[in-house]
């Protein structure tokens, strides 16, 4: 019968037995001495036999033979002889057979005899589960590369009490040792083993010396009896073999070690967890101290100078009357430039003044002038817009329709000829009477002789980089929507001439 | 709201069956520590039976006990019970005659209150928590069988014989009881 081994340790509950009971009572197997006045007896498992064996305490009493009889406590049964141990030379009997209740309290008296004079009667009674001396049974051991098989002989039968005492009462312990390395294996031993049979110890050491020692360990934890201890040497492995695979495993294991290694490193690595960059941009780095003590100044911006320049110019009314024999005071001529000159168109008399905000702040953009504030609205959004406005059209439309002069027919549109490139926006100067620098504009001509009218003036460009000659859209005549808010503020403050722009 | 509730209570039966099962473990080794203490000490009661033998009784102790027939958990905790409790109550009675150490008997005695108390407890809890069937029979025939003790010491008159008999019977008893707790489950 062949064990498998798992190299399975002590149930817990028998380690617990040890540990527990050996703290609650100290030694227990100190129980009472088997004997009477005259005999000494002793009860042991051997070889899987019950044998009980007694000793004259005299020993100038020598009987040459014995006989013994039992009886038992727990019942009123009568005293009986055992058969085989009748008339027996030797001192102890096997009472396997005899005997089959493990928890029995037996009472046995032995006789001693020489001839027919009884020289000796022995008395003793015991719990036989409390005080059966559990002896090691024999045991041989065949090693191999690295395992080693421990054979145990048993009954091929097993009596009755044998079955209780492995059932129940005791456990198989075998011990495996090797310098100061002890294991111990607990095979599981049920009613049916029988015959021989092994127990395989394996993953062991080939070429190593192992020491095997086997004993019954009892439940109720008595005197423990070892097996005299049996040493081998393991027979070494083949080097073909398992040394090459050893070697083989090693270079492998060695591999996969270094690859987790490197693996984390650089996992690390990127993370950012470790080795962490240190190329800082220049401007953080400051290893330079001049640089960082006389820091370069950083590239001027292309900066554009723009001059206003103010202008006087007599405005150009464009008469609508063409009554020729009209002569209003209010009216204002002037001369119609050609094409690309500056047109002024002016309104005839009559006229409603200024009521809407955005007249009002048209004149702000142009230049405050009273006479003409009507004209300051259209010129505005003549200026502002390169098409007529359909609002401009329309009051011109209204007013010469009022005015009874020659108007066009409803609807038609009046269309204004604007050169873009003559766009003035005018600003407030205080000195206003510095005739301003023109630019290069070959085609318009200029009064500068009426201070009382101020032509728009313009920007010019001048300095680093240019500058258009008219106003972008950031800067500003404000659209007609624009400077309702600014109707009645005609204040210079309304207009900043800072860094050369104008704006509102 | 329903699920949190149906979850502390699958929670708190989960933990209550775990407890259990470690105090069964537990209890086997407490069990089985408090027998073998408990036979120690009654073999170290001296004694003899050589003048006893017509004093002897067979108290028949319940065949389910001797031959350790599969009992529920539960069942065992009772029985265990009731072998402590009344061999408990047996030692108690008059020992005059019997010349025992009297330390050796009250150490009997605090390991089997001991014992006694803590099996005690678990059969609240057990009686708390689950619903089963006790064995009753079993049960009736063990208080049986601990009343022809008590009787049969009554009626020899707790003469040093009958303690002797008596000492005999509870040792046999003390083995069953080992016998019983190391078929309580893991």
């Amino acid at each position: 019968m062949l064990w498998s081994q798992n190299a399975s340790p002590l149930r817990s509950q028998n380690l617990c037995f040890v540990v527990c009971i050996s703290l609650l009572s100290g030694v227990l197997s100190s129980l009472p001495e088997l004997s009477d006045k005259s005999c000494t007896f002793k009860v042991t498992l051997r070889n899987f036999r019950v044998i009980l064996s007694w000793e004259v305490k005299n020993h100038s009493i020598v009987p040459d033979h014995y006989t013994l009889q039992y009886t038992v406590i727990s019942r009123p049964d009568g005293v009986k002889t055992v058969e085989h141990c009748s008339n027996i030379t030797a001192s102890f009997c096997d009472l396997t057979d005899v005997w089959e209740v493990l928890p029995e309290t037996y009472a046995v008296t032995v006789d001693g005899f020489r001839g027919n004079t009884t020289l000796v009667t022995c008395f003793v009674d015991f719990f036989l589960a409390a005080y059966i001396s559990l002896e090691p049974p024999e045991f041989d051991i065949v090693n191999f590369i690295d395992h080693i098989n421990v054979n145990v002989n048993f009954p091929p039968v097993l009596p009755k009490i044998l079955e209780e005492l492995l059932q129940f009462h005791l456990s198989l312990i075998i011990e495996e040792q090797s310098g100061e390395i002890v294991k111990k294996h607990n095979p599981v031993l049920d009613e049916n083993v029988i015959g021989n049979f092994t127990y395989v110890i394996d993953k062991l050491l080939p070429n190593t010396n192992y020491c095997v020692s086997i004993y019954f360990m009892p439940r109720n934890l008595e005197a423990i009896r070892r097996s005299p201890v049996k040493c081998t040497l393991l027979q070494p492995a083949r080097d073909t073999g398992s040394s090459e695979s050893a070697r083989i495993g090693g270079i492998i294991t060695m591999f996969l070690i270094a690859a987790v290694f490197i693996s984390t490193i650089i996992i690390l690595k990127r993370v950012g967890y470790i080795c962490l960059r240190n190329d800082f941009p220049k401007v953080l780095n400051f290893n330079n101290l001049s640089a960082w003590v006389f820091p370069e100044m950083p590239p001027l911006e292309a900066v554009a100078f723009v001059e206003v320049i103010h202008i006087n110019r007599k405005k150009k009314v464009w008469n609508y009357n063409y009554n020729d024999e009209s002569d209003s005071n209010d009216e204002a001529t002037a001369p119609l430039t050609s094409t690309g000159g500056y047109t002024k168109h002016g309104l005839l008399s009559g006229l409603p003044g200024p009521t809407s905000a955005s007249s009002a702040t048209g004149q702000d953009c142009l230049e405050p002038d009273t006479e003409e504030p009507n004209l300051s609205e259209l010129e505005a959004e003549s200026l502002m817009a390169p098409e007529p406005s359909p609002r401009l059209g329309k009051l011109l439309q209204d007013r010469f329709s009022e005015d009874g002069s020659s108007t066009e027919e409803a609807g038609d549109k009046i269309i204004f000829n604007v050169n873009l490139s003559s766009v003035f926006v005018s600003t407030l100067d205080d000195d206003s009477d510095i005739p301003p620098v023109l630019p290069s504009f070959p085609e318009e001509t200029y009064d500068l002789e009426d201070s009382h009218t101020l032509e728009p003036s313009f920007l010019a460009s001048g300095g680093e980089g240019t500058q258009p000659p008219f106003p972008t859209p950031s800067a500003e005549c404000p659209c007609p929507e624009d400077v309702l808010s600014d109707k009645n503020d005609n204040s210079e403050s309304d207009v900043d001439i800072g860094d050369g722009y104008i704006m509102r | 709201m329903t699920s949190r509730c149906i979850l502390q209570t699958a929670l708190l039966v989960y933990f209550s069956t775990t407890v259990l099962a470690m105090n069964y473990n537990l209890l086997r080794f407490q069990l089985s520590s408090s027998s073998v203490e408990c036979q120690e000490l009654l073999l170290q009661l001296n004694g003899t039976s050589k003048d006893c033998l017509k004093d002897r009784m067979n108290f028949k102790i319940p065949e389910e006990i001797q031959k350790s027939q599969q009992f529920q958990k539960e069942d065992i905790v009772l029985v265990t019970l009731e072998m402590f409790q009344k061999t408990s109550d047996i030692f108690r009675r008059n020992l005059s005659s019997t010349g025992w150490n009297e330390s050796i008997v009250e150490n009997l005695l605090a390991t089997l209150h001991w014992q006694k108390e803590h099996l005690e407890e678990i059969l609240e809890d057990i009686m708390q928590e689950e619903n089963f069937t006790w064995d009753h029979r079993t049960l009736l025939h063990l208080k049986r069988y601990y009343l022809r003790i008590v009787r049969y010491l009554k009626a020899k008159e707790y003469s040093v014989c009958a303690w002797t008999i008596v000492q005999a019977e509870i040792l046999k008893s003390f083995f069953f009881l080992d016998k019983l707790t190391d078929s309580l489950p893991n």
